[in-house]
């Protein structure tokens, strides 16, 4: 499965959604929020996508959606790479004791899977978008410490780290000016995949109800909301659904694909 | 070749399926069990304790009353009370009991057992959360002889004959009460009622046997016994979900069906709708009186304005249900006067808005005083539909310049805590009941579930009038009507719809119908026609 | 017959990767204690503001709880009583959680099981099709299903199918009970987790069929059949193994969602239903378990890799 030609559309696919985030108010006049009619338009009463069952634009719905379905994992994956890399970086560099703690530490987070320790984190904190960040990025912390920890023993491994030593380095400046530098690709194509694994995680929460407030556009909780009118209108659930395993696709594929053979 | 592989492995994933489907086939017996659709799980069914009116729905076959409640004409009937006699200073009420009822574990019902019963309700460890309050001023019961017993209440108490006609006060055997204890008791009840009860497993499923010796049912049931033998009840808490187990025969009747699924379910002659009023409180939400902005009665009443109610029923609720203006239901009270709903009139409440000095400034969506947004938060419960018509309130407010914040409580216990800590301007709750003084502990200032904090010694007396001290039904009347004005008048509540179930049944189900209560299917009258 | 020595290792081995197991499930459970406990609050408080209980009985339930404790002490307590198959009882309806739990389990279970033999079925059919016809077109659709396994998110699959099916069964004009209740989300379960042994199946696969052995049996005229399908298979088939057995935790999750969609009864629903009711001994108990159970089965993945691989092949 390594056509170049598919590389290709999955960055079309995140450009595009991306500029679609960027550009919903060009795109559409009308308000997410606001009931334009009392009964449920189909998309050849009103164009472009009709309405949704509480009367509302769809499109206007769906464009505005990306911007919270994009941020969301966003801001998880931030928070889960700031506070990963720490401790990981923390662990290969320091190295002996610190190293085995921080691995133990992370071997048993590992075994509550991350999407359950989201839910038990959103459990005491109550249901809400912030709790959902906040959530997600905790739960994915442990398994991104295990994986960029691999990453950073690889590079440690290698001959000229050892050589920095020698030379005099402290741990601190191999750490920020040898290690993380030689291991940006790899990094990147983690953060990528683990960007993937928000997404499906943060829509995962929102499609149970643990958002708060089912107003806010945003492609889970439109899935959820959808259910309803399943037969009917299926519209309503299919097109946030392929939205959203669309984009997981392209970020997966680019992830897993980005470092050239 | 690899293809030979495949099909063999195919063939034996179908093989094991079948072997592993014989194994798990449910037992359907289509001529004599009914399958019966519930919503929420309770967190516990012993009507004598716990408040949901879900666990009325199999429960009201289990007990029988001491009375009934007859819709058609707002009388009380005789039930396991023949008849009665009320003292005229109202204090004291005599009921003379049927001889030849016996509960379904075959111990005789008599006056004794009504005395146990009320112990049971009213005992303070056994933290009854309905009933309890149900009997009011009620000092002690007397009994008279083997088959009369005199409950002596402190002052009058006009509902009394409505709460004894409730499934939170059916009767229950004081032999199972007292061997299983208040915890243990709900997985085993017994009753004297047409249905016995057979088991429960708690967010599974409960379920019902008939009782052929049932011989002593009131008047308003139409068969004197049961027919279907046995009824399993289901729960199913996830809305999308309900019309599908109903489609795919999962269950045979099943309530609180989303309107335009059920007006989709009975296009077909397959399925039969019954819309059921319940008489009691509508959806409404109430306004917290004691924080800034809502404490401003012009404020409450531009918010009032702001709201399509017209539109928000017809969007979430088709043509099924009657728009709320009320606060109480038109149904079940009906002498009690209706004020018109408030009309929909945003440019009058952008205007009022003006007045009271939050104004927009240049290019704000959001409307300030002082530097201050105009700030509401909206809290809504789960269920009835409340999270679809919260959104929309939310967008006739957000229209007129409000900022919004919306906040769904995921159960009636948050609902609860949001509510203690204050931290709302409009919250959504609504009980149901046929008798008016369920106002009382909303509206008086020491009610219980008083989420506006408005107090008002006018209103107070008025519903201690209503209750307390007078049994004549037309004065109470008068009294409710002048309650309900002044609610009006003081913007306390944004009531949007009359609650109206819409309960979906398989062809083959006849003869389903409701108590007076609205949530309760007479399940003694229910027949199947074929299988 | 491997030899004494050999098996004296190997022993040790098993011995140390089972202590591992046990320290990481004791560490999980403590951090799932302490998460949700720190989290929530005073579970008390809760009943005390729903109305559910007096000032005094609010006390009287804490001191029953063991709550007015130093928060050590409570977990002490929580742990010996875990050990003992104690996990409390429900703040609501006062039942006992390891109750509750039991009743739930077997339609989790079922479902799981179910779930998993359609992971295997997907993920090994998926894989070998994807890498043993490579260059005909179902080769290159093998792949690409098995792409979307990984990507699709299990709800969305799920509300899919349930459309696709009832339309199909519309047509047919009957309804199958069994069908959608069971099969219907094991293989909708089965099918979003056979992405990665997929993978696996296919990347090993592919790799071993380019490897010199093979090459060589087909060079002494070895055709492209069964036979050689399964002698390139054994080497993918430690980590696919190994694999499966993690899966079998990763479904726990996988049902949260299936038993939503379609409306099964479960320990999924149950942890929702806690979550949302604040029911935290319920929540609690149920991570817990999880955290123990997900423990067990990748201590049971390593052993099986370990048992499969190096002593079959010291021995070959």
């Amino acid at each position: 499965m390594k056509f170049p030609l598919l590389k290709t559309l999955c960055v079309l696919w995140l450009v595009a959604i991306g500029l679609l985030a960027l550009t919903a108010p060009i795109l559409t006049s009308a308000d997410p929020y606001e009931q334009i009619s009392s009964t449920m338009q189909t998309p050849t009463d009103h164009p472009p996508l009709g309405t949704d069952a509480l009367g509302r634009d769809f499109f206007a719905r769906l464009t505005y959606g990306t911007r919270l379905s994009l941020s969301i994992p966003m801001l998880s994956t931030l928070l889960t790479i700031l506070f990963g890399t720490i401790l990981s970086l923390t662990a290969i560099a320091v190295g002996g004791l610190v190293d085995r703690i921080i691995l133990a530490l992370t071997n048993a987070a590992l075994a509550i899977p991350g999407l359950l320790l989201a839910m038990l984190l959103v459990a005491g904190f109550g249901p809400g978008l912030p709790t959902v960040v906040i959530a997600v990025g905790l739960g994915g912390i442990p398994g991104f410490v295990r994986l960029s920890r691999s990453i950073f023993l690889g590079i440690k491994e290698m001959g000229y780290i050892d050589a920095a030593y020698a030379l005099g380095a402290s741990r601190i400046r191999v750490a920020f000016a040898h290690i993380l530098p030689n291991s940006a690709p790899q990094l990147l194509s983690l953060a990528t995949t683990h960007f993937a694994w928000a997404f499906m995680g943060a829509t995962t929460l929102t499609f149970l109800g643990l958002s708060g407030d089912p107003s806010f556009p945003e492609w889970g909780a439109m899935l959820n909301s959808g259910r309803m009118h399943l037969i009917q209108s299926p519209r309503l659930t299919v097109i946030p659904g392929i939205l959203i395993s669309l984009t997981i696709f392209s970020v997966h594929y680019l992830g897993e694909n980005y470092t050239e053979k | 070749m690899k293809t030979y592989t495949n099909k063999i492995v195919l063939l034996f994933f179908v093989l094991s399926m079948s072997t592993l489907s014989s194994a798990c086939q449910p037992p359907s017996d289509k001529t004599s069990t009914l399958n019966y659709g519930l919503t929420l799980a309770p967190s516990g069914i012993d009507p004598h304790i716990n408040a949901s009116a879900e666990l009325g729905i199999p429960l009201s076959s289990v007990y029988d009353t001491l009375v009934f409640l007859d819709q058609a004409n707002g009388e009380f009937v005789p039930g396991l009370a023949e008849r009665w006699e009320i003292s005229s200073d109202g204090l004291r009420y005599t009921f003379y009991l049927r001889k030849d009822v016996y509960f379904h574990d075959d111990t005789p019902f008599n006056a004794q057992a009504v005395q146990d019963n009320l112990d049971y309700i009213l005992e303070p460890d056994n933290h009854s959360q309905k009933a309890a309050m149900m009997l009011g001023p009620l000092k002690q019961a007397e009994i008279l002889d083997e088959h009369t017993i005199m409950l002596v209440l402190d002052e009058p108490f006009a509902p009394l004959l409505d709460s004894l006609s409730q499934v939170y006060l059916g009767i229950a055997s004081p032999k199972a009460l007292k061997h299983w204890g208040s915890s243990e008791y709900q997985f085993h009840q017994v009753g004297t009622g047409p249905y016995r009860f057979v088991e429960y497993i708690p967010n599974d499923h409960i379920t019902l046997e008939r009782n052929p010796d049932y011989a002593w049912g009131p008047p308003i049931y139409e068969n004197s016994k049961a027919s279907i033998e046995r009824i399993v009840f289901y729960f199913y808490e996830d809305a999308p979900s309900r019309a599908l187990a109903l489609e795919r025969r999962e269950v045979d009747i099943m309530g609180e069906i989303p309107a335009h699924e059920a007006d989709r379910l009975t296009t077909s002659a397959e399925f039969s709708l019954s819309a059921v009023t319940i008489p009691g409180q509508p959806l409404q939400y109430f306004f917290n009186t004691t924080a800034s902005p809502t404490d401003d009665l012009r404020v409450r009443q531009a918010l009032l304005l702001a709201v399509d109610k017209e539109s928000i029923v017809l969007t979430v609720f088709g043509s099924h249900s009657p728009i709320g203006s009320n606060p109480l239901s038109q149904a079940g009270f009906n002498k009690i006067s209706v004020p018109s709903p408030s009309a929909h009139k945003p440019e009058e409440a952008r205007k009022l808005l003006e007045e009271t000095g939050w104004k927009l400034e240049g290019q704000d969506t959001v409307r300030k005083r002082d530097g201050e947004p105009l700030a509401i938060t909206l809290i809504a419960p789960t269920w009835g539909s409340n999270s679809e018509v919260a959104q929309l309130v939310k967008a006739g407010w957000e229209n007129i310049g409000v900022e919004v914040e919306l906040i769904i409580a995921t159960g009636f216990g948050a609902l609860k805590e949001i509510q203690s800590s204050g931290d709302y301007h409009a919250i959504g709750i609504n009980f149901f009941g046929t008798d008016a003084d369920l106002l009382r502990s909303f509206y008086a200032s020491d009610g219980f579930y008083n989420w506006t904090g408005f107090s008002d010694s006018e209103i107070d007396q008025l519903l201690i009038e209503a209750a307390r001290t007078t049994l004549d039904p037309e004065y109470r009347v008068d009294l409710y009507n002048q309650i309900i004005q002044a609610i009006a008048d003081n913007a306390l509540i944004l009531p949007i719809r009359d609650y109206v179930n819409l309960v979906v049944a398989h062809q083959s189900v006849e003869g389903l119908n409701f108590s007076a209560q609205g949530w309760f299917p007479n399940l003694i009258d229910v027949q199947r026609s074929s299988p | 017959m491997v030899p004494k020595s050999h098996r004296r290792t190997a022993l040790l081995a098993v011995i140390r990767r089972l202590l591992e197991g046990v320290w990481t499930a004791w560490a999980a459970v403590t951090l799932a204690f302490f998460a949700l406990r720190i989290a929530s609050g005073d579970p008390v408080a809760s009943l005390l503001s729903q109305g559910l209980a007096s000032p005094e009985q609010a006390e009287e339930i804490r001191i029953s709880l063991g709550l007015n404790a130093p928060l050590w002490l409570q977990y002490l307590r929580f742990l010996a009583n875990l050990l003992q198959g104690d996990l409390g009882s429900s703040l609501y309806t006062h039942r006992s959680v390891s109750q509750i739990i039991l009743e739930q389990f077997p339609s989790t279970f079922v479902l799981a099981v179910t779930g998993l033999i359609a992971a295997v079925l997907f993920g090994f059919i998926l894989g070998i099709t994807a890498a043993w016809l490579r260059k005909r077109t179902s080769g290159m659709i093998a792949a690409a299903i098995a792409a979307l396994a990984t990507s699709i998110p299990v709800a969305f699959a799920g509300i899919l199918s349930l459309l696709i099916v009832g339309h199909l069964l519309q047509e047919i004009g009957s309804s199958s009970e069994l069908l959608i209740r069971l099969i219907l989300p094991a293989l909708v379960l089965g099918f979003a987790s056979s992405g990665p042994i997929a993978r696996v199946i296919h990347s090993g696969l592919s790799e071993s069929l380019r490897s010199p052995f093979i090459l060589a049996a087909r060079a002494r005229g070895i055709r492209r059949d069964v036979r050689l399908l399964w002698h390139a298979l054994r080497p993918s088939l430690p980590p696919a193994i190994s694999l499966v057995a993690l899966e079998a935790a990763f479904l726990f999750t996988g049902t949260v969602v299936t038993e939503t969609v379609f409306s099964r009864p479960g320990l999924g629903r149950l942890l929702v239903k806690s979550i949302l009711d604040g029911d935290y001994p319920i929540a609690l108990g149920l991570v817990a378990l999880a955290a123990i159970f997900y423990t067990i089965s990748h201590v049971i993945a390593d052993l099986l890799t370990f048992i499969i691989d190096p002593r079959l092949r010291r021995v070959e």
